[in-house]
């Protein structure tokens, strides 16, 4: 056993170096799949050791090592995310709650090209998929910056006023907290997720305990009614705008800011 | 302005970051650095040509760290920053709104963020944060940009600057150096919005010296909030930016041939000897103190020459202030031995002198 133990110590000095290697040549690619069979490695060798003392046997630990996989596309993952919050999204929420709910195996980065992608489809073969993933849209009709929402959504829910990132984050708390109470078991991560988002919802948290999803919803419901009046009005607003002025692609994707044809002239 | 230009030499000038403007009110009394900043001449690039690059500029884990910190306060529409303001302003429930000055492009950045807080000021439709604004600055007849990390207005019609910093408060205490850093910069935004008020015909007062500072909170992630109240540091810079516009004064007594030049060869390396650019700086007075290490480019080059002459600057302001009258370090280490005689008005300060070399003697012994 223990030369088996030598190799994979040999194997994961190699491979430390080689990432070395990779990270100063730039090499982003091949650094992470080094990483990734260095992780490997790793393990193995944790394996390895515990083999020889059966009773250092932790349960669970290779399953909280174990890097998450989907077998399904990262815009059904994003999808999956978005249908739950029902709002406009920032990738880095789309990601935490695909984490809390579902495989986990969403990265930020992943997402940075995906409305560029989905705008280049959507031009050469415009309404061929069941549902695009668009941008919500400004009071000056541009695309909002990093939120990501669904095609099907009516214009009212994909545009947003000052008042509705608020709004929205409320919303988001409430069906996060609502789809908590329907299931049987929660996953930790999830509580942890409305935990957080609790915390900066008057009267929803108390400490740092884990939070009740009817207190959240209760209090999120208060704190809504304040401003929906008001949001409702600036998004019809802006979404009659937006309805008269837009082409097909824009009222999805945005009109294009003066930046944008700065590089043309 | 001929002269300024004359001693940058022909070479485009520096703008003025609100890190330099920082730095700037950190050292009043410091001649060469005001006389430089007036020119806008490349201290970088003279503190290298020097052989006395500055050992800063920050590092990428320090600017990673900062970066993930801001973008938790503001995620969500400011989320953290509302309950914080709610806790610590009182803000009321319904001002919650949110503009992200950034939806125009950059180039339109400053005129939209006037545009904002114009209609703000007017109360027309006042959204409480504005995300990514632009400030500009008049600096010595250029204009030099700035970005705070948010502008908050709200409650009783008063602007608010935000800063947020990385460094953690711990049981409500930060590292005084840091806290003072961040209020000089803070100081430089709310000088500029106040500027940006008087210019469109609002009462400039409305922009609060009391600038919010967010930092983590002890040794977790989440983010607390306190008040900083900024009047001193608005003050120096003030003096320092008028001292700015009248640099002539700065001029006076120095050879009208002077130059900091730094004109590049066809390779791009500058034509001037560092010997005679050293001999030029020299003639301008500088006054190091050792937290220049942290905020100036040319800190090497002015601690070497100080402790080329030994002068008690060196050992912080402190010790400078205490060895007042004492001209240098070799004249205090002979106080101290007894080796020279105390002048008049130096007996105090031999004394204290004789017994601390004392307390070193017999520690050693």
């Amino acid at each position: 056993m223990s030369e088996s133990l030598d190799a994979l110590e040999r194997r994961i000095a190699e491979l430390r170096a080689e990432v070395r290697r990779a990270v100063k040549a730039r090499d982003g690619m091949r650094a992470r799949q080094l990483r990734a069979d260095l992780r490997r490695a790793e393990l193995a060798w944790d394996e390895a050791i515990m083999a020889e003392d059966p009773a250092a046997i932790v349960p669970g630990l290779r399953e909280l090592q174990e890097p998450a996989t989907s077998l399904l596309p990262i815009r059904e993952q994003v999808h999956q995310a978005l249908l739950l919050l029902g709002v406009p999204s920032a990738a880095r929420m789309v990601v935490a709650v695909n984490a809390a709910f579902f495989s986990g195996a969403l990265r930020g980065p992943q997402l940075t090209s995906l409305r560029r992608d989905e705008e280049r489809s959507f031009r050469s073969d415009p309404y061929a998929r069941p549902y695009y993933l668009c941008a919500a849209l400004t009071d000056r009709l541009s695309p909002a910056r990093g939120l990501l929402a669904d095609s099907t959504w009516p214009l009212e829910a994909r545009v947003v006023g000052p008042l509705s990132p608020r709004v929205d984050y409320l919303t988001a708390a409430v069906r996060i907290a609502e789809h908590l109470e329907r299931l049987a078991d929660p996953p930790p991560g999830a509580v942890r997720l409305l935990s957080r988002m609790a915390q900066n919802i008057p009267g929803a948290a108390e400490g740092f305990a884990p939070t009740d999803p009817t207190t959240v919803i209760r209090a999120a419901r208060a704190e809504l009614e304040v401003h929906l009046a008001a949001d409702a009005a600036q998004r019809a607003e802006v979404a009659a705008r937006a309805g008269e002025q837009l082409t097909d692609v824009e009222r999805l994707f945005g009109a294009s800011t003066l930046s944008t044809l700065r590089g043309a002239c | 302005m001929n002269r300024l230009d004359r001693l940058r030499g022909p070479v485009p000038p520096r703008a003025h970051d609100a890190r330099a403007l920082a730095a700037l009110a950190a050292n009043p009394g410091c001649a060469r650095r005001a006389l430089m900043d007036a020119a806008g001449v490349d201290k970088d690039g003279t503190a290298r040509h020097l052989g006395f690059p500055a050992p800063f500029g920050q590092s990428q884990f320090a600017i990673t760290r900062g970066n993930v910190f801001e973008a938790l306060v503001k995620e969500n529409g400011c989320a953290e920053l509302l309950r914080l303001l709610r806790e610590l302003l009182g803000l009321p429930i319904d001002q919650v709104g949110y503009q992200d000055v950034e939806t125009v492009g950059s180039h339109l950045r400053a005129s939209h963020t006037r545009t904002l807080i114009d209609r703000a000021a007017r109360e027309l439709d006042a959204a409480v944060f504005y995300d990514h604004p632009m400030l500009s600055l008049q600096i010595a007849g250029h204009t030099a940009y700035l970005e705070p990390d948010v502008l908050a207005f709200q409650l009783g019609g008063r602007f608010h600057i935000v800063e947020i910093k990385s460094f953690s408060v711990i049981d409500g205490q930060a590292e005084p150096e840091k806290v003072a850093a961040a209020a000089r910069q803070a100081a430089v935004y709310v000088l500029a919005l106040r500027a940006l008020m008087a210019d469109l015909g609002h009462d400039p007062e409305r922009v609060s010296h009391d600038v919010v500072l967010v930092c983590p909170e002890n040794f977790a992630n989440r983010p607390t909030a306190s008040l900083v109240d900024v009047r001193r540091q608005l003050a120096v810079l003030k003096r320092q930016l008028v001292r700015m516009t009248r640099v002539d004064r700065l001029l006076e007594g120095l050879p009208p041939e002077l130059t900091f030049s730094l004109e590049p060869d066809d390779e791009g390396v500058p034509t001037r000897s560092a010997r005679e650019l050293a001999e030029a700086l020299g003639r301008v007075p500088a006054r190091y103190a050792p937290d220049c290490l942290s905020t100036c480019d040319m800190c090497m080059f002015c601690r070497d020459e100080a402790r080329a002459c030994g002068s008690t600057d060196l050992l912080g302001r402190q010790v400078r202030d205490q060895l007042g009258g004492v001209s240098g370090a070799a004249e205090a280490l002979g106080l101290a031995e007894g080796t020279i005689v105390p002048g008049e008005g130096q007996e105090e300060i031999a004394r204290v002198l004789r017994l601390a070399n004392r307390l070193r003697e017999e520690c050693l012994r």
